[in-house]
């Protein structure tokens, strides 16, 4: 079983106890007892004012037999397309000018990163009422009269340049530190062995800050897996084209908070965590072919 | 000769192209402020013109006059600026111990605890606000700005990132501290944790910027208008005046200024910070 | 290095003088202190001046108002009934009552008058306001706190522009359609604005029509009665009309905002939000007014009128039903003066029979007399506010499959039987 450990060994362990204990006690309280009870509530028949009686797998049932439930599933992985591959692109192509010699450097970076310092809230606002089809700056600006927020086809894609536009600045900053970290002697040596820019950007740059990119990478995919606040700011109920982009937790907020259905909710939780570990596993697997950690 | 020249050329055109790529993205990331102040300038009939008009035509400060008197903006910026305090507080000092310990010490059921990290980061975190709003409400602590920090007193991000960070510090450092007669905690913050800066910096921004964006939890745990952050506050603000989009923008504006101002001044220091702790 | 643990020693301290702090925090268990909660912050000051009036009579005695938004008092309130947290007094709505109060969170108030009268709330409620504040069992759970009617909002200068006369009590269906339709012809701005709500929409067509949302006992559905079909194809088909904006504009701009922009005649709007809309838009007043409600003028039964009327009440959670700072201060709000309070707050009508006069009288401080009395006279054919003890099941579920009728995702007779079936499967479940 367990080796014998030295007093060493163990006063590390002591220590090492001490300096986790605040954080997994924390994590226990506010995050795994929720946990537990959405899984006992997954399986269970529930009325209002916390009575549930146990039903076994029929919410389960319920759920993968649900058409709105399969369509926001695809909605959120359609999101996920949408806003990952594209917003760590800008992301990283934002990075790499910021890091570059130009002028009014700090200018650039405080207007890019300036997203950040606004209220979730105000910046769907903002875009909300920037997309507005008939009274909408944007339509005016392409000459066109699109209904961004109302047709099923452009819904989500709106939805997706908002979050876009908003995370840039932010995976910018994890990006730019990456960057920032790689020494200088490197592209020197680099350039004397007459290797281009591009050559340098893959042999040098994307290596050196390919644990960065995987930590912002896996962080953005959570984070618009798990998407709601934006599509809910978006998007209002009265808006006849929500059961066309609403995501998986926009679905498990109308079902729990608005309808009562903390079953059936804490069901479509349940798939939403699966997915996202998966979605995770795989990129953590996947990392070994590109992530280099011997730096 | 030539070879030069046309590697002249070609650096030029990378100037040009990066300057383009740089503005063509900057008038992007500003426009919709601009957009913002114009139309928290308009009337409401103004504003749903067609074709709308770009500048107003009349610029009138009634709709900033609708938002102060909706919403207690100087306890807002209060509540926002403490919330975000003590969420970066907590969220530094517990995740750099975590984070610490998960990369740099051996202890048993290492591999499980740090499971409950990860597993925690895909947990979406609608399905706490009840079971947390449930506790404070146990303790009456709902309506202070303890429960608005309630949900980030721990942070699994955090821990996960900086675990990330002291995983690049080499071994050989801890050992020469260890040797010099540091104890683990001495190690831990003489040595180690000062490395970490870019890190903690981008963590702070981080955590920060969740704070400030948390739109349901201050809702739900703080009834009182007094109590709520910008964020919930502006949403408050949408839930009375709908669509009337001029004082929905002059109420934004109001809740960008201090934090704008604060980030004015905090961006120098967070850039160069970035710069300087970047050298290795 | 050392300026490293100096600042984790800081941080630590701040941390737990924060922790500390917070104990500090209001609580809803401090004697002397009763706290309110309410969603409307359009009421806040009214429900300041009760408190007030109160405080003054019971100097011990001290009310707390909190106000948080619509969507996040439901949640909160089932929380806090769930861990039994509620506050000591809060507003009940028609949709919850019947949830609340049939699975016993809610003190039976049937009482709370019998030491003045045992017959106080029939003398001084009517049976609509009553009926807003009682259970499945015909117990009292709430004091009866106001009672609304829905009117019509019209434009004068539009229709002064396109020569078309105000809408008064001969207006039928007809003349809003044809009102609406000279309107848009003359002046290119909507006629009336019909979007997809129940209280302030389609609700009052089915009932003027002499159909039903549910059944007397509420046993049932009526979206499959002919007069509620027809009702509800006249209502939905407004939207085909090139004067009347389709559902995807309403998603993006609130039938308010486009009157009050000038960019429709008219829309249906609650009398609870008159007092904002002439605090809000000053350069307005003047330029609009109100009527009563258009009538059926071939209703399938009953004489074509009527305004859905909901109410409010006063509730507290039934762990109180022995608390007699509480009781006390509920009673104060049922009473002439407490309601009077209200009434000239001039934000709701009080619920209290024959003080509709201090509502009205609030808009006198107007230059611009608004003929706010319709709301009140409305009152003589007014309905309850449609509710039974499962419509928080479904209430969003009807609007989503309405949302499919108007964007054409199902048709509408479909769709309406889909919304029958949706309602009759709630209530059988509540039952069951």
């Amino acid at each position: 079983m367990f080796q014998k450990q030295t007093l060493a060994e163990k006063r590390e362990q002591r220590w090492a106890y001490l300096m986790i204990a605040p954080t997994i006690l924390g994590l226990l309280i506010l995050n795994y007892y929720p946990l537990l009870d959405t899984v006992r509530l997954s399986f269970s028949k529930t009325q209002t004012f916390g009575k549930s009686t146990f039903a076994g797998l029929e919410n389960y049932i319920t759920m993968f037999s649900s058409v709105e439930f399969w369509k926001a599933t695809w909605n959120t992985v359609w999101f996920c397309i949408l806003t990952v591959p594209v917003g760590m692109a800008i992301a990283l192509l934002v990075a790499l000018l910021l890091n570059a010699k130009v002028r009014f450097k700090s200018g650039f970076r405080a207007i890019y990163f300036l997203p950040m310092v606004v209220a979730p809230a105000a910046v769907s606002m903002v875009w909300r009422w920037m997309f507005n089809g008939q009274y909408g700056i944007i339509n005016t600006l392409l000459g066109r009269e699109i209904n961004w927020l109302t047709n099923p086809a452009t819904a989500l894609l709106a939805c997706a340049i908002v979050a876009i536009w908003s995370s840039v600045g932010y995976d910018a900053v994890l990006l730019l530190s990456g960057l920032q970290n790689i020494s200088r002697t490197y592209y020197e040596a680099a350039e004397i062995d007459g290797a281009g820019k591009i050559r340098q950007f893959f042999s040098i740059t994307l290596p050196m800050i390919s644990p960065t990119l995987f930590v912002t990478l896996i962080m953005r995919m959570m984070a618009s897996l798990k998407v709601y606040d934006l599509i809910y700011m978006m998007i209002d109920t009265a808006n006849p084209v929500l059961p066309d982009v609403q995501s998986l937790m926009y679905l498990f907020y109308r079902e729990a908070f608005v309808a009562g259905n903390k079953g059936y909710a804490a069901a479509i939780c349940m798939w939403t965590i699966l997915l996202i570990g998966i979605v995770t596993i795989v990129q953590f697997i996947g990392q070994k072919k590109w992530v280099n950690y011997d730096v | 000769m030539k070879s030069e020249k046309s590697l002249q050329r070609s650096m030029q055109l990378n100037k040009v192209l990066t300057y383009f790529f740089l503005i063509l993205g900057a008038v992007i990331m500003i426009f919709p402020f601009v957009w913002m102040l114009l139309t928290s300038l308009k009337t409401l009939a103004e504003s749903m013109q067609v074709p709308p008009t770009i500048l107003p035509a009349n610029p009138v400060f009634e709709n900033f006059t609708y938002a102060i008197t909706s919403l207690p903006f100087f306890n807002l910026y209060m509540n926002t600026i403490l919330l975000i305090l003590f969420r970066v507080i907590c969220a530094v000092v517990f995740s750099s111990m975590a984070g610490y310990a998960f990369a740099k010490l051996n202890f048993r059921f290492k591999g499980f605890l740090f499971g409950l990290i990860l597993v925690q980061m895909m947990m979406p975190s609608q399905i706490f606000i009840i079971p947390q709003y449930q506790m404070l409400a146990k303790l009456s602590l709902t309506n202070s700005i303890f429960a608005l920090v309630f949900p980030g007193l721990v942070s699994a991000f955090g821990t996960f990132f900086l675990r990330q960070s002291y995983m690049g510090i080499p071994k050989e450092i801890g050992e020469a501290a260890y040797l010099d007669g540091c104890n683990q905690w001495q190690t831990f913050t003489k040595v180690m944790a000062p490395l970490t800066g870019t890190s903690v910096a981008a963590l702070t921004v981080f955590t920060a910027v969740f704070a400030y964006g948390d739109l349901m939890w201050p809702l739900v745990v703080n009834t009182d208008i007094t109590m709520m952050t910008l964020s919930s506050g502006l949403a408050t603000l949408k839930g009375q005046f709908t669509t009337n989009y001029p004082v929905l923008m002059a109420g934004s504006l109001l809740a960008m200024i201090p934090m704008l101002i604060l980030y004015l001044i905090f961006q120098k220091q967070f850039v160069e910070g970035i710069s300087m702790t970047g050298g290795k | 290095m050392k300026i490293f643990s100096r600042v984790v020693a800081a941080m630590m301290s701040a941390v737990l003088a924060l922790s500390l702090a917070a104990c500090g925090g209001s609580s809803a268990a401090k004697s002397g202190v009763i706290t309110m909660q309410i969603w409307d912050t359009a009421q806040r000051d009214g429900m300041q001046a009760i408190a007030d009036a109160y405080h003054e009579k019971n100097p011990d005695v001290t009310v707390e108002i909190q106000v948080t938004s619509w969507d996040e008092y439901w949640t909160k309130l089932e929380a806090a009934a769930t861990s039994n947290t509620l506050p000591d007094v809060f507003w009940m709505h028609t949709n919850y009552i019947l949830q609340y109060a049939d699975n016993g969170m809610l003190a039976d108030l049937s009482n709370l008058y019998d030491s003045e009268s045992t017959t106080y709330y029939t003398d001084h409620f009517s049976d609509i306001s009553l009926s807003n504040a009682q259970g499945s069992d015909g117990k009292i759970y709430g004091v009866p706190k106001d009672k609304d009617t829905v009117g019509l909002v019209y434009n004068k200068e539009m229709f002064d522009q396109a020569g078309v006369a105000y809408p008064d009590e001969t207006w039928t269906w007809d003349n809003l359609v044809s009102a609406s339709q000279t309107i848009y012809e003359k002046t290119g701005k909507y006629g009336y604005m019909a979007y997809a709500d129940d209280q302030l929409g389609y609700w009052n067509f089915v009932y003027q029509n002499g159909g039903y949302i549910l059944n007397d006992d509420k046993t049932a559905a009526g979206f499959d009665q002919k007069a509620t079909i027809d009702a509800m194809k006249f209502y939905i088909g407004l939207q085909s009309y090139d004067w009347c904006p389709d559902q995807k504009y309403f998603a993006e701009t609130a039938p308010g905002n486009a009157f009050f922009s000038g960019q429709g005649a008219m829309y249906l709007e609650g009398n609870w939000n008159l007092m904002s809309l002439m605090k809000n838009y000053p350069e307005m007043q003047g330029k609009w007014d109100v009527a009563v409600l258009p009538a059926c003028p071939n209703p399938e039964s009953g004489d074509g009128r009527a305004t859905i009327s909901n109410g409010l009440s006063y509730a507290t959670s039934a762990k109180n039903a022995n608390n007699e700072t509480v009781l006390d201060f509920l009673r104060f709000l049922g009473s002439e003066e407490g309601q009077r309070i209200q009434g000239e707050s001039g934000v709701a009508i009080p619920a209290y029979e024959g003080l509709e006069n201090t509502w009205v009288s609030a808009f006198d401080q107007f230059d611009y007399k608004l003929n706010v009395s319709v709301f009140t006279e409305m009152f003589d054919y007014s309905v309850q506010s449609v509710n039974d003890k499962s419509r928080p099941n479904w209430k969003s579920k009807i609007t989503d499959e309405l949302l499919k009728i108007y964007s054409g995702a199902v048709d509408i007779d479909t769709g309406l039987a889909n919304m029958n079936q949706i309602i009759n499967d709630a209530i059988a479940q509540a039952n069951g």
